[in-house]
């Protein structure tokens, strides 16, 4: 039994945390030094960071990698970590894009590059974290710990108007997010007696689970059958709703659903290129894990009745930000509002509730990581050479610049979704999912207009900026791509056909998140056949206090398996 | 003799030894692309022009050798593999398959790189590979002067390798990965001089229009998945007995291959006709899930309209052609083999591919051949007023489409695919034939400033005849026969409840046979015949070299030969001779007669066409072609510098701007939208959303706060005066509610 098993989600989350300390300890004259330690601590991360991509078992348990100790007991909270399908793969994703993101901003970045880093490597252990928190209040800290250092990165080294969006982003999610918090301390106080309650995902949404359960079966009983309702479900009945537009309000505005969607263009026009890589990448995947998560299982029957209504948001995300792109003139806002239309397919097909939806959403999430932090990556390479936002300063670059209009268009067609880039696996089965799914099929049939206005909007803008003559005098010296931002380019050029052709191996970890999402969902759907194995969170017990006296000692199975989590 | 037979009978490599190794023919070209485009620039203009046409070439080598092995009966065995879908003895004769294992799955769903050769695909695997090679051997004189050769060679070998992917798919999701595919190379390809603004315009406008037609393709795959789930949900043995299948093995194929195969539509189709005595047919209403209360019929009507629209965007046809003409920016050898012989036939293909699935639906089937012949009928019109030699070539590539769609949806499934091959020769020829004339004339491509050239390009001459002879249908040429056999199919195949449609589409035909050789006379006798144009670039022009004539004559000498196709030499199962083409597609297209005979909503013919039937075509080609022979070289010449009538000018007018159909769009569709987004972008998104309600949150708030501010004055005796009020205030309160 070795360290890394029972300590490997921790060396991923805390790895960038560590080399943030060495950085701290480095001169601020060495950016050199800076960066090179930085970079060399993401690579490790990344490294260990597949290794448990790797690790994770398809066939296995719910949640690996586990770790639980106790942590203010008396709140019933823990230090609870683990991995699903979804969170693995995230995890993937984040440490995949934290190497590139450092290589990104060699040059971007020239002032405060020490609190830059540390920033930067801050951000990481945060969003790793929150991945893989399996604490609810864990998560919680986590998922608000992430907005300052972003904040930072988008009001320090921003553009010219970075205060402001900085401020804008920074408010705007925080108002959802501390509903969230009155949601998850009411929830914590409602769903076990008192001794019993309990922070931790599993206690609570087993708890929650037999109430969900009773409630909708009455809900999708008979008239006024929910008069009968007692204890858990009464209370669910009452506040449910409530508390799941709460967590539904937090999750739509990091997503962003329209029409809270105002902070993205804003904070990702400003945002320096490592800031809008990260914000589109991950953070904006932490709205969508949410809803996976945390407010559809935990509020199915609220969910399900709220699912037209956010289904209806989805696709008016989709066409609405496919329409917005087109009216564009900055560059770097037409890929932030192509963002809200792709994170509409993730939503609408996690909303389809079915497994096609539901594994199109999630793989859609690591596409749109991939492909559009790429084309922020991109362009950040282009704002570097020419500090111009706007279309209408470049034109007929391909001349000037072939091989970074290659990559750029090898992106923007995984970006449309082109048959065998990895854009088409994931908004395909989005949409078949939405066209199998008790969704009417107009959801489906509109949705799938945002295959016609992708093309439109981003075959115009690489028509604007690539194609036709060299307009400005500016842009005929150009250099190209230097090695540096070709090898940061590269693993993305990679990834777009390896996860376009070959998307089994990714689709097979998340595939048993899909399946528990699907049936965790379908709790509250009128005559939905949910399957009941797969239901209850299976996770680690705590740890007696004999084992917590030494917390690297591995639980074992066994013990595991015959002390199942705490129930009311 | 017999010799002869049994040597084309055995296939030089044997099936079950090809068949492992089908994916070569497209990982050929694909290889191809990835080595010019990457290392083009060190490997030096030579070594791309070897690499290119070399990969295409070695393509071709194995798509022969398929195409062998796919018609295999050594042994009286003949070449076969088991239908996964059917019962345990059910194969698939004449044909080579292979599955490679899954490329993504789902749920219930799954697609996987499964790869089929039968007669229909192996023969456009011969066209797409041996015309392709022919084009790329064109290319390397046309383009030696262009800087970006290593760019050209490798978008055009990607190409090659998504067509091939599309014909070779079995199934319907790897087949738009090709027909996405091939839109992406024709949209690199057609701004291949991107630094012209219109050349750039040009190929997004191919690609937008394109994805307006993958939109329904989509939308259709999704209802056919949809229907698929429903059929195997509700039907009983009876109709898995008519499909010869049983639940069980239905089930597993299902489970195996994915509802988007081929061979599981094929069964589906067989299972859904009333005859059947089953549960299921096409008036039965689905019960359970998304279509419930829709019939199946209904649905595959609407899927199939939807496919419709899908091969509309590919295949340019009515509401979707505009793009076609556009595309003329392209190199002209692109247009040669994207435009004209391979991609743009990709809906025709599509359709024969699924003609079991068609036939279920004569509303869809009718509404194909009108709008086909609408098309035909429109683009020939707008042809005759065309004056660059590229755009009327253009127009009639839309207008012989049209006649392919005719003959699709008039059910005459192999006439179609034969007119498919046969315009791939004539129309390739044409084309390079075209570029052959820019080529030696200072890339002139108005024909009014041409002329002559009769005695200065002998090869490229006498091609262009050949081939003009054979677009016009003029006997015995290849196009005459292909084309014929459409019309006599539409003239005597039945839909039900439709009859009206065979005597219109027909009637339509006419018409368009005679535009045709109006058009088609008039672009050859204004390029090549006459004296030479006063207003010409170059005062003489010179023939092309060896590399672009050689695949002239081949094309033309392909464009006369194909016509023993069509010629009836081959037994009929029932007795009498049938055309060789038909004979040959019998294999592939027998699913869709039996489909339509059971489902009785086809009547199909299986007449061959009378001498007067002949001789009817040929009289209104010749006429259609007299025509213009008199305007062209007698009547206009000598009206020359006369006024012309007003009327005439206003048809020519209208006639030349294409009827203003670019302009209607851009007024009804394009425009609007691009309001629309400005309006919501302006008053939804800046305005409302985030100026009054973010923005508008903040402002109260501060607001609120600096009112506020004001109590906070810190002056003690405000502050105790306020105490003091308030707490008069309570205790009167508590004095009124003592003495209620």
């Amino acid at each position: 039994m070795s360290f890394f098993d029972t300590h490997l989600l921790n060396v991923v989350i805390y790895l960038p945390l560590v080399f943030a300390a060495l950085v701290l300890m480095l001169p601020a004259s060495e950016p050199g030094q800076i960066r090179a330690v930085t970079l060399v601590g993401m690579l490790l991360d990344l490294v260990f960071g597949a290794w448990a991509y790797l690790r994770y078992e398809p066939g296995g348990p719910e949640f690996q990698m586990e770790f639980r100790v106790p942590w203010f007991e008396h709140f019933g909270t823990s230090y609870h970590l683990g991995v699903d399908g979804l969170a693995a793969s995230l995890l993937m994703l984040t440490v995949f894009l934290g190497p590139l993101v450092v290589l990104a901003s060699t040059t971007y970045i020239s002032h405060r590059i020490k609190e830059f880093h540390l920033a930067l490597l801050v951000l990481q252990t945060t969003m790793l974290g929150a991945l893989a928190s399996m604490d609810v209040l864990l998560f919680y800290i986590f998922f608000e710990a992430m907005l300052v250092p972003m904040y930072l990165l988008v009001g320090v080294w921003g553009a010219e108007d970075r205060q402001m969006a900085a401020v804008k982003f920074f408010l705007y999610t925080l108002v959802g997010s501390l509903l969230m918090l009155v949601a998850i301390v009411s929830l914590y106080f409602i769903s076990a007696p008192p001794g019993a309650r309990s922070f931790d995902y599993a206690t609570m949404y087993n708890n929650l689970l037999s109430a969900n359960r009773s409630l909708a079966a009455c809900v999708n009983g008979p008239e006024g059958a929910c008069a009968s309702l007692t204890g858990l479900a009464k209370l669910l009945h009452t506040w449910g709703p409530w508390m799941f537009a709460a967590f539904a309000l937090a999750f739509a505005i990091k997503v962003p659903m329209w029409p809270v969607h105002t902070w993205l263009p804003d904070a990702h026009v400003q945002a320096p290129v490592a800031g809008s890589m990260i914000l589109a990448g991950v953070m904006l995947k932490m709205g969508t894990y949410g809803f996976w998560r945390f407010a559809i299982p935990f509020f199915p029957v609220a969910a399900q009745q709220a699912r037209p209504f956010l289904a209806t948001l989805a696709v008016i995300g989709i066409v609405y930000g496919a329409l917005m792109c087109l009216a564009q003139r900055d560059i770097k806002k037409l890929i932030a509002y192509s963002s809200v239309s792709h994170l509409g397919y993730c939503m609408l097909g996690m909303l389809a509730v079915t497994v096609e939806g539901a594994t199109g959403s999630a793989y859609q999430m690591l596409n749109h990581g991939v492909s559009t932090g790429a084309l922020f990556l991109l362009f950040g390479f282009l704002y570097e050479r020419r500090h111009s936002r706007l279309m209408s300063d470049f034109g007929g670059i391909a001349k000037v610049m072939p091989v970074f209009t290659v990559a750029f268009i090898i992106i923007t067609f995984s970006s449309i979704a082109v048959p065998g880039t990895n854009g088409f696996i994931g908004e395909f089965l989005v949409l078949l999912g939405t066209f199998k799914s008790s969704l009417s099929l107009g959801f489906g049939a509109f949705a799938t207009l945002g295959v016609i206005l992708g093309a439109a909007y981003m075959l115009w803008m690489v028509q604007k900026v690539f194609f036709g003559a060299l307009t400005h005098r500016e842009n005929q010296h150009l250099r190209d791509m230097n090695l540096r931002e070709v090898l940061t380019v590269l693993p993305f050029i990679i990834m777009v056909p390896v996860m376009g052709l070959m998307p089994q191996p990714f689709l097979d970890r998340i595939a048993p998140s899909t399946d528990r999402f699907v049936a965790r969902a379908s709790v509250g759907a009128p005559g939905a056949q949910v399957k009941d194995d797969q239901l209850r969170v299976e996770a680690m017990a705590l740890p007696s206090s004999a084992t917590a006296a030494a917390p690297s000692a591995h639980v074992p199975h066994a013990a595991r398996a015959a002390a199942p989590s705490p129930r009311p | 003799m017999d010799g002869i037979i049994d040597f084309f009978r055995t296939a030089p490599i044997p099936p079950d030894v090809l068949a492992p190794s089908l994916w070569l023919i497209i990982a050929l070209p694909l290889l191809g692309a990835f080595v010019c485009g990457v290392f083009g620039r060190m490997l030096g203009r030579a070594n791309v022009n070897l690499i290119a046409c070399s990969a295409v070439a070695g393509a071709f080598v194995l798509s022969v050798l398929t195409f062998w092995a796919t018609s295999d009966s050594a042994g009286g065995r003949v070449v076969n593999f088991p239908n996964p879908f059917g019962l345990e003895r059910d194969v698939v004769r004449y044909a080579l398959a292979h599955d490679y294992g899954t490329w993504f799955a789902a749920g219930d769903f799954r697609v996987n790189f499964g790869l089929l050769v039968d007669h229909l695909s192996g023969t456009l695997l011969l066209v797409i590979t041996g015309v392709g090679f022919l084009i790329h051997l064109y290319s390397t004189s046309y383009m030696e002067h262009d800087e970006g050769y290593a760019r050209y060679f490798a978008y055009l070998n990607l190409f090659v390798a998504a067509m091939l992917t599309l014909v070779m798919a079995d199934n319907l999701v790897l087949l738009f990965v090709g027909w996405e595919g091939v839109g992406m190379a024709s949209y690199l390809l057609i701004g291949f001089w991107y630094t012209d603004p219109a050349k750039a315009w040009a190929g997004r406008k191919a690609f937008v229009t394109n994805r307006i037609g993958d939109f329904a393709f989509l939308i259709a795959t999704f209802l056919i998945v949809l229907l698929v789930g429903a059929f195997n949900r509700q039907a009983d043995p009876r109709d898995f007995n008519a499909a010869g299948t049983s639940r069980e093995r239905y089930e597993q194929a299902l489970s195996e291959r994915g509802p988007v195969n081929f061979k599981g539509l094929e069964k589906m189709a067989q299972g859904l006709p009333e005859g059947t005595g089953g549960k299921v047919s096409l008036e039965t209403p689905i019960e359970s899930g998304p279509l419930e209360g829709h019939t199946f019929g209904g649905v595959m009507t609407v899927a199939m309209l939807l496919f419709l629209l899908g091969a509309a965007g590919k295949s340019a046809q009515l509401p979707l052609y505009v793009w076609l003409p556009d595309a003329m920016a392209g190199p002209t050898p692109v247009s040669a083999l994207i435009h004209a012989a391979t991609m743009v036939t990709a809906g025709v293909y599509l359709f024969c591919r699924m003609s079991s699935l068609l036939v279920l639906s004569p509303t869809a089937m009718a509404t194909i051949a009108i709008v086909g012949a609408l098309t035909s009928l429109l683009a020939a019109l707008i042809a005759f007023a065309q004056d660059d030699i590229k755009k009327v070539l253009a127009y009639s590539t839309v207008s012989q489409l049209g006649i392919m769609f005719m003959g699709v949806g008039m059910g005459i499934f192999w006439a179609a695919a034969l007119h498919l091959v046969t315009h791939a020769f004539f129309k390739a020829c044409l084309f390079l034939g075209a570029g052959s004339v820019m080529h030696g004339n200072g890339d002139e491509t108005d024909i009014k400033k041409l002329g002559g050239l009769r005695h200065e390009m002998k090869w490229t001459w006498g091609t262009f005849l050949v081939a003009t002879f054979a677009i016009t249908g003029i006997f015995p040429l290849s196009g005459f026969f292909s084309k014929d056999a459409i019309f006599h199919g539409v003239e005597h195949n039945h839909l039900h409840g439709l009859h009206w449609v065979s005597e219109v589409v027909y009637a339509l035909g006419l018409v368009i046979t005679a535009c045709t050789a109006f058009y088609m006379s008039r672009v050859y006798l204004l390029t090549f015949e006459g004296k030479r144009s006063s207003e010409a670039r170059v005062a003489h022009a010179h023939e092309s070299a060896w590399h672009m004539t050689l695949p002239l004559v081949v094309l033309a000498v392909l464009s006369v030969a194909a016509a023993v196709y069509a010629f009836p030499l081959m037994p009929r199962a029932g007795g009498g001779m049938q055309p060789v083409f038909e004979n040959f597609l019998s294999p592939v297209l027998r699913p869709a007669e039996t489909v339509a005979k059971a489902a009785e909503t086809v009547e199909l013919d299986n007449s061959t066409p009378s001498l007067l039937a002949y001789l009817t075509a040929w009289l209104v080609a010749i006429s259609g072609g007299g025509l213009a022979a008199y305007l062209y070289l007698s009547f206009f010449p000598k009206r020359a510098g006369q006024p012309v009538g007003a009327v005439a000018r206003a048809v020519r007018r209208v006639a030349h701007n294409k009827f203003y159909v670019d302009e209607l769009y851009e007024f009804i569709i394009i425009r609007p939208i691009k309001f629309l987004s400005f309006i919501l972008f302006r008053v939804v998104d800046s305005l409302v959303i985030d100026t009054v309600f973010v923005r508008g949150t903040a402002w109260v708030t501060a607001r609120v706060g600096s009112a506020l501010r004001y109590l906070q004055s810190g002056d003690a005796q405000a502050y105790a005066a306020v105490m003091a009020v308030a707490l008069l205030g309570g205790v009167a309160y508590a004095l009124i509610q003592v003495l209620q």
